[in-house]
C-alpha cells in the first residue's frame, strides 16, 4: 500500500528538518572557521562569508602543534580500543556463551560502571595514576578510557554473540578445532562487523574525551591530545574563534571519513547484534 | 567405519533428568534414527555422542574405543546440524575442507577429497560461492558434503531437514538414504517426524521424557508397538483407540465395540490377566474399511477429507468406548472422542450421510489401560 502524498511530504519535511537540527552546528563550525575574525559578531549574522578564509588551516598548523596532537589522540584511542577490544571480546564471548554461575548479574555489574559518569571516576583515577607515575604521561588516559569504553563493548559485543548460532562453534569444534580455536577461526571472522562497529564506538569515546586528558595530561604538553590542545587556544582577552573553529574541524575530519567509508558495515554491524 | 556403543548413559541439569539409563547398540554400517517428541532427549543423546555435552554418567563407545571424556574433534565423528552451520565467512570448498584443514591434511589431498564429494553431491559448480549465496537445498548439501569428506567413523545427523520445504524435505531424504547405502557409513539421525523415521532408519529408537519407548525395525514397530505411546507416534494418521471392558469366554478374550461382542484374535494366556479390567484397543485408520468386514458399524461422518487417492473420515466414538488418549499420544490435540478411517479409492462419502465401515478383529491391538504396555 502506497502512502499518500500530503503524509510522505509530512515525513520528508520531518527529515528535513530533523537533518537541519542535527547538522547546523557543523555548518556553522566550517562557517566560523571560514569567516574572518571582525566579521563574527555581526548582526545580522552571515550564512556564508563574502571571502571564505582558506588559509586558516596552514595558519593553525604553522601556529600550533595540531600534528602533534592530532597524533596523541590517535595514539590515546587505539591504545584504548585495543586494551578495551582484547579483554570485552573474551569477557562478552564467555557472557554470551557460557552458563556462569551468577552470570546474569556479573554481567550488569559490568554495565554499572558505564552509568557512573566519568567526572565521578576522574580523582580516584588520579590517586591510582600519581602513585603508578603515570600522571603526565599518554598511558593514563589510555588506561582511563579503556575503563570507560570496556564495559559497553562488553555488552554490545555480547548481544552480538548471542546472535551468532552456537552450532557455529560447535561445527567447528566437531570438524577439530579446540574451543578457544573455534572462536578465533569461525566466530571472530564472523562477528567482523560487530567488532568493527564496537572498536568505532569506542575510538570516538576515547576521541573526544576532554576530561580526563584535562586532568592527567596538563603538565606535559607533547602529550597533549587535540580536544586539549584546542582549549588551550583561547585566550584570556582575546580569544579567536576562527582558529579555534579551524582546529576544531581538523579534529573531526578524521571521525567523519572512517564513518563514511564504514557506515555500511557499521549499520549492518549494529542492526545485526541488535536483532534476536 | 565403526560400530558405536552407549552404555548407561544417563543426563542430568541438577534435578531435571533428561536421559534415563539410555542403552543401545548400533551397527557397523547401520542407519539409526532417534524419533520423538520435541524435549525427548533425542538431540541431548545425539550431543553426548557428539561429545558436544558431557554425560553425567555411563559410557559412549565408538568402534572398540572408549570416546566418553574425548574433544569432539578427536572422536572421529562428522555432524550434520538442523541450520546448517555451514561457516559463513568461507566458500563452499573451504567450508567441505575446514575438518581436514584442521587435522592437518596436505593441501593437494583436500582438495582431490572436497571436489570427490562435491562431485557426489552434485554441488561442484558452487564450490566457489559463499553460504549466504546458496539455496536450502543447496546448504543442505554443502553440510553433507562437509560431512563425507572427512572419511569419519559415523555420521551424526540432528533433524538435518527440518528446515526445507515439504517437496525438498522428500527429495532430500531419498538422496540421504541413498548416499548411506552408498557409503555404508554408520549414521545416527534424529527427528521428530515419524515419516523420516520410517523411510529412512534400519533401526527406529523412539524416546519419550529421555526413556527409550522401543527399539525396531520400521515394519516391526508399525506391527507391533510396544505401547500405547508408540503406537500413537508411528503411523499418520495417528492409531484410533478405543475403551473397552474385556471379558474372557471359552478360551478367547471379548471386548464391547461400538455396541456389538467382538472376539479378540489374541491368544488367551496373556488376556487371562486382564479379565474383568478396561483395556485400550488400538485400530489403525487404514485397517478400517468400507462395506462388509467381519466387524461393521454404521457411522455418520462429521468429517471428510479428500486427499484424491484416499479419504480421512472422521466419525464419533460411541459414548461406551472413548477415551481420553488423545491420537499420535499427545502430539497433536485431537479429542478422544473422533476416530479416523483412512479408506483407500473410497466411494462417495458425504457428511452427514451414514455409511457402513468395519474391521477384521485380528487387526486390533490390545493394552493395558494402567500400563498403556501392549498385550501380546
Amino acid at each position: 500500500m502506497r502512502a499518500r502524498p500530503s503524509r510522505q511530504a509530512l515525513l520528508y519535511l520531518g527529515v528535513v528538518l530533523t537533518c537541519g537540527v542535527l547538522l547546523f552546528p557543523i555548518y556553522w563550525l566550517v562557517i566560523t572557521a571560514l569567516s574572518p575574525a571582525d566579521s563574527l559578531h555581526h548582526l545580522p549574522p552571515k550564512f556564508w562569508p563574502d571571502v571564505p578564509q582558506w588559509g586558516i588551516f596552514r595558519e593553525i598548523i604553522e601556529q600550533r602543534p595540531i600534528p602533534l596532537w592530532l597524533g596523541n589522540s590517535i595514539l590515546a584511542a587505539l591504545g584504548s580500543v585495543g586494551i578495551s577490544m582484547f579483554v570485552s571480546v573474551f569477557a562478552g564471548y564467555s557472557l554470551s556463551r557460557f552458563r556462569l554461575r551468577g552470570g546474569p548479574s556479573l554481567g550488569l555489574f559490568i554495565l554499572t560502571a558505564k552509568m557512573l559518569p566519568a567526572t565521578l571516576l576522574v580523582i580516584p583515577l588520579f590517586g591510582i595514576f600519581r602513585q603508578l607515575g603515570l600522571i603526565g604521561s599518554l598511558w593514563s588516559i589510555i588506561l582511563a578510557h579503556a575503563t570507560l569504553i570496556v564495559p559497553f563493548s562488553t555488552w554490545m559485543l555480547k548481544g552480538y554473540f548471542d546472535t551468532i548460532p552456537r552450532e557455529l562453534e560447535q561445527a567447528a569444534m566437531v570438524d577439530g578445532c579446540s574451543p578457544l580455536g573455534a572462536m578465533f577461526r569461525v566466530i571472530l571472522p564472523v562477528a567482523t562487523p560487530g567488532l568493527a562497529a564496537t572498536a568505532l564506538y569506542g575510538f570516538v569515546l576515547s576521541w573526544s574525551d576532554y576530561a580526563y586528558a584535562r586532568t592527567f595530561l596538563t603538565n606535559a604538553q607533547t602529550n597533549w591530545t587535540a580536544n586539549l590542545g584546542i582549549t588551550t587556544m583561547k585566550g584570556e582577552y582575546i580569544t579567536n574563534w576562527n582558529q579555534i573553529s579551524a582546529a576544531a574541524v581538523l579534529v573531526a575530519l578524521p571521525i567523519i571519513v572512517i564513518y563514511l567509508f564504514l557506515e555500511r558495515h557499521l549499520v549492518g554491524g549494529l542492526t545485526a547484534g541488535a536483532e534476536k | 567405519m565403526a560400530g558405536i556403543r552407549i552404555e548407561h548413559v544417563t543426563k542430568s541439569y541438577g534435578p531435571l533428568a533428561v536421559l534415563k539409563d539410555f542403552n543401545l547398540d548400533i551397527t557397523d554400517g547401520e542407519f539409526v534414527v532417534f524419533v520423538g517428541p520435541s524435549g525427548c532427549g533425542k538431540s541431548t543423546m545425539l550431543k553426548i555422542l557428539a561429545g558436544l555435552e558431557e554425560a553425567t554418567s555411563g559410557r559412549v563407545l565408538i568402534g572398540d574405543r572408549e570416546v566418553t571424556d574425548l574433544a569432539p574433534g578427536d572422536r572421529d565423528i562428522a555432524m550434520v546440524f538442523q541450520n546448517y552451520a555451514l561457516y559463513p565467512h568461507l566458500t563452499v570448498a573451504r567450508n567441505m575442507g575446514f575438518g581436514l584443514k584442521m587435522r592437518g591434511t596436505p593441501a593437494a589431498e583436500i582438495d582431490r577429497r572436497v571436489k570427490d564429494a562435491a562431485r557426489i553431491l552434485g554441488v561442484e559448480h558452487l564450490l566457489d560461492r559463499r553460504p549466504r549465496a546458496l539455496s536450502g537445498g543447496q546448504r543442505q548439501r554443502v553440510a553433507l558434503g562437509r560431512a563425507i569428506v572427512r572419511e569419519p567413523q559415523a555420521f551424526l545427523m540432528d533433524e538435518p531437514l527440518s528446515n526445507l520445504d515439504a517437496k525438498l524435505r522428500v527429495h532430500m531424504r531419498a538422496e540421504i538414504s541413498a548416499l548411506h547405502k552408498r557409503l555404508g557409513v554408520t549414521t545416527i539421525y534424529v527427528t521428530h517426524d515419524q515419516i523420516e523415521a520410517m523411510t529412512m532408519a534400519d533401526r527406529i529408537v523412539i524416546m519419550r521424557d529421555g526413556e527409550i519407548q522401543q527399539i525396531a525395525a520400521p515394519d516391526a514397530m508399525f506391527a507391533e508397538p510396544a505401547n500405547l505411546f508408540v503406537a500413537g507416534f508411528i503411523g499418520s494418521p495417528g492409531m484410533n483407540f478405543l475403551k473397552s471392558k474385556l471379558t474372557m469366554g471359552s478360551g478367547a478374550g471379548t471386548v464391547s465395540l461400538y455396541g456389538q461382542d467382538v472376539k479378540l484374535a489374541l491368544p488367551a494366556e496373556p488376556l487371562k490377566a486382564l479379565d474383568g479390567r478396561e483395556v485400550i484397543l488400538g485400530l489403525r485408520p487404514e485397517h478400517i474399511t468400507e462395506g462388509n468386514s467381519p466387524v461393521t458399524f454404521t457411522v455418520s461422518p462429521r468429517l471428510v477429507e479428500s486427499l484424491g487417492s484416499e479419504k480421512y473420515v472422521y466419525c464419533d466414538i460411541p459414548e461406551a468406548n472413548r477415551t481420553d488418549i488423545a491420537r499420535a499420544a499427545g502430539v497433536d490435540d485431537e479429542r478422544g472422542d473422533a476416530q479416523i478411517a483412512r479408506l483407500i479409492n473410497a466411494g462417495d462419502i458425504a457428511l452427514g450421510r451414514p455409511v457402513q465401515l468395519g474391521f477384521d478383529p485380528a487387526r486390533l491391538h490390545v493394552f493395558d489401560a494402567e500400563t498403556g504396555r501392549a498385550v501380546r
